[in-house]
């Protein structure tokens, strides 16, 4: 199993030189497995060179068969699907994995995109087949060999995290969730943030605490755990409601779980990619002694889970 | 004015070492009038520094945009999201105090808003819906051959065919001088039409469409966007004095751009037009016309 990184920032996309060697697109990774259809996570502009790699095999014949794991619906995370390329070539299919939106149909809230005024093709005209699969909180299910499990994150109107078990290896990708300590973020909008450390109703807390647990489950003795780490500690302190992680949220996720690799992910759009080192080494250092493996997730990177790159 | 061109790529945002000369942000130019009024021209990712340099007060705008007093008016030629994805990353938006006008390629104020109001529904943005902005918006649908005053600039709109919908060209006017922004047109095969020539006519300042090499359009001509060609042909016809290359395809590296702007030189010269400067549009780039 080897993850592949297309794309790795938050919020929106950022060309220039100054976000050249982490990359400045958003969120999308590819997970490959030798003789497998390719399984990709999210669909931030990352998508589009992914896309066109595709098209030069299977799909250019329109044999082409992909399957993708959408944490949320936020921008960042599905910007890239109408520039998917396979989608253009009749036989190629899509089967798409997102959480069941609630008050309406995954298909329709993904058809808003390619609709009239913001897009020429609509979804239900493109060449490609594509399905729509809605997942409930804690399901369960294979996608070929893959087994595949998911749980909820705290981020305003829900993300999922996902981990995927093959060949013995395991990943996880926790994207976007806030900690599970000062808010809970579900389909409210919060306008003003709560005061970090102050605080909690207590059905909040608890609710907080079991999607906690469930996510340390999720991760338990993942090989590699790609998380949300888009603030610093002091940029959290006034946006606790915007629902993202510090690394040292993700840090005590993944020693809890005994991961063996974390990967920072979903880097602030604004951070440079000097900025981007400095986190990395800083934390690098923090975790000198430690059992736990840390990188920086980067446009173009590779991890192969079979030869113990993590 | 002075014009400031903050997003020249089409279709969706290009990261990368490749473009980093010409820039990856998509659509987004900036006109500052005599009397430091800022006219924003679309609203692709390039529209995310230009917030930045306003809260930064390092262009000469009139108003203190960081202390909640900015007033800036919005053109939109149309929806599709290249042109308004960078919008709820502005930041003058969330400050409370802020005005924005926004005309719109719509035939109601209400379908502008419906517009924006959809790209920040709570399944595909944290922000719910634009009450939630700290700005106070006002939407203005723009029909064809409108003309109307934005403080000293004279404006006046042209619909561009566009494949299978439209876009909206705009002409702004300033003590005799004319800058012309045609972004997304897709002429027919035979090239423009008349009225559209004579609407660009004598323009000081054309930012045209470029998306494709003659041999691409050929392929994809349905797609209603421009070669460099099609905007050195209408460019020529029309007399105008600069030609701005805008709104590059997804793919081209700068390399490519730099050919595409020498190649469209050279086809203003076949045609007669050597008068016609062409250069392309950069991120960072300034005309003071």
């Amino acid at each position: 199993m080897r993850v592949r990184f297309w794309g790795v920032r938050g919020s929106f996309p950022v060309p220039g030189k100054q976000t050249n060697r982490y990359g400045g697109n958003t969120s999308c990774v590819e997970v490959e497995i030798d003789g497998h259809a390719p399984i990709v996570i999210d669909a931030g502009t990352g998508l589009r060179q992914l896309g066109k790699r595709l098209v030069r095999n299977e799909f250019l014949d329109g044999k082409g068969l992909v399957h993708m794991l959408v944490s949320h619906t936020h921008w960042d995370h599905i910007q890239g699907l109408p520039y998917f390329s396979p989608l253009y070539s009749e036989g190629n299919e899509l089967q798409l994995y997102a959480r069941q939106p609630g008050d309406t149909h995954l298909g329709a809230v993904l058809a808003h995109q390619n609709d009239g005024p913001y897009f020429p093709v609509p979804l239900d005209s493109l060449k490609a087949r594509v399905q729509f699969n809605e997942l409930l909180e804690g399901q369960q299910f294979d996608i070929g060999d893959v087994r595949v499990r998911c749980t909820r994150l705290n981020h305003p109107w829900i993300a999922m995290a996902y981990r995927l078990d093959y060949g013995g290896k395991s990943l996880v990708y926790c994207s976007d969730t806030a900690p599970f300590r000062d808010i809970l973020l579900e389909h409210e909008f919060i306008a003003t943030p709560p005061t970090v450390g102050g605080p909690l109703d207590t059905k909040h807390a608890i609710k907080l605490h079991m999607m906690r647990e469930k996510l340390v489950d999720l991760c338990q003795g993942a090989d590699f755990l790609i998380y949300d780490t888009q603030f610093t500690p002091v940029e959290y302190e006034s946006k606790p409601h915007w629902g993202h992680s510090t690394p040292d949220d993700a840090i005590a996720i993944a020693r809890e779980a005994g991961a063996k690799t974390l990967c920072l992910f979903h880097h602030a759009p604004a951070r440079t990619d000097d900025q981007q080192d400095e986190i990395f080494a800083t934390y690098k250092h923090l975790l000198r002694d430690d059992n736990l493996e840390l990188l920086c997730a980067a446009e173009g990177m590779v991890v192969d889970l079979d030869k113990g790159d993590a | 004015m002075r014009v400031d061109v903050w997003g020249v790529r089409g279709s969706i945002p290009a990261p990368g070492p490749t473009t980093n000369r010409y820039g990856g942000n998509t659509p987004c130019v900036s006109v500052i009038d005599t009397k430091g009024h800022l006219c924003v021209i679309d609203m692709g990712t390039g529209i995310v520094p230009l917030g930045t340099a306003l809260l930064q007060k390092s262009l000469p705008v009139r108003d203190d945009f960081g202390a909640g007093k900015g007033n800036a008016t919005v053109l939109l030629s149309h929806g599709h999201w290249d042109h308004i994805q960078g919008f709820p990353f502005f930041a003058p938006v969330f400050i409370p105090g802020t005005k924005l006008s926004i005309f719109g390629n719509a035939r109601t104020a209400d379908r502008v808003e419906a517009l924006l109001e959809g790209q920040m529904n709570p399944q595909f943005s944290p922000i719910y819906t634009l009450k939630n902005l700290g700005a106070t918006i006002r939407f203005e649908g723009v029909r064809e051959h409108q003309c109307f005053r934005v403080s000293d600039l004279e404006v006046s709109s042209m619909e561009l065919p566009h494949g299978e919908t439209s876009v909206l060209s705009f002409q702004i006017k300033e003590q005799g001088k004319t800058l012309i922004y045609a972004s997304d047109a897709g002429y027919s095969a035979s090239g423009a039409p008349d009225d559209v020539v004579e609407f660009y006519r004598d323009a000081d300042v054309l930012i045209h469409d470029s998306t494709y090499t003659p041999e691409e359009q050929e392929l994809r001509r349905n797609r209603g966007l421009s070669s460099y060609l099609d905007a050195a042909a209408v460019a020529a016809r029309a007399g105008v004095g600069k030609l701005v290359l805008f709104h590059y395809d997804q793919d081209h590296s700068d390399d490519i751009v730099d050919e595409n702007v020498r190649l469209c030189g050279q086809e203003l010269e076949r045609l007669g037009a050597g008068r016609t400067e062409v250069v392309g549009a950069f991120e960072g780039m300034q005309i003071d016309i």
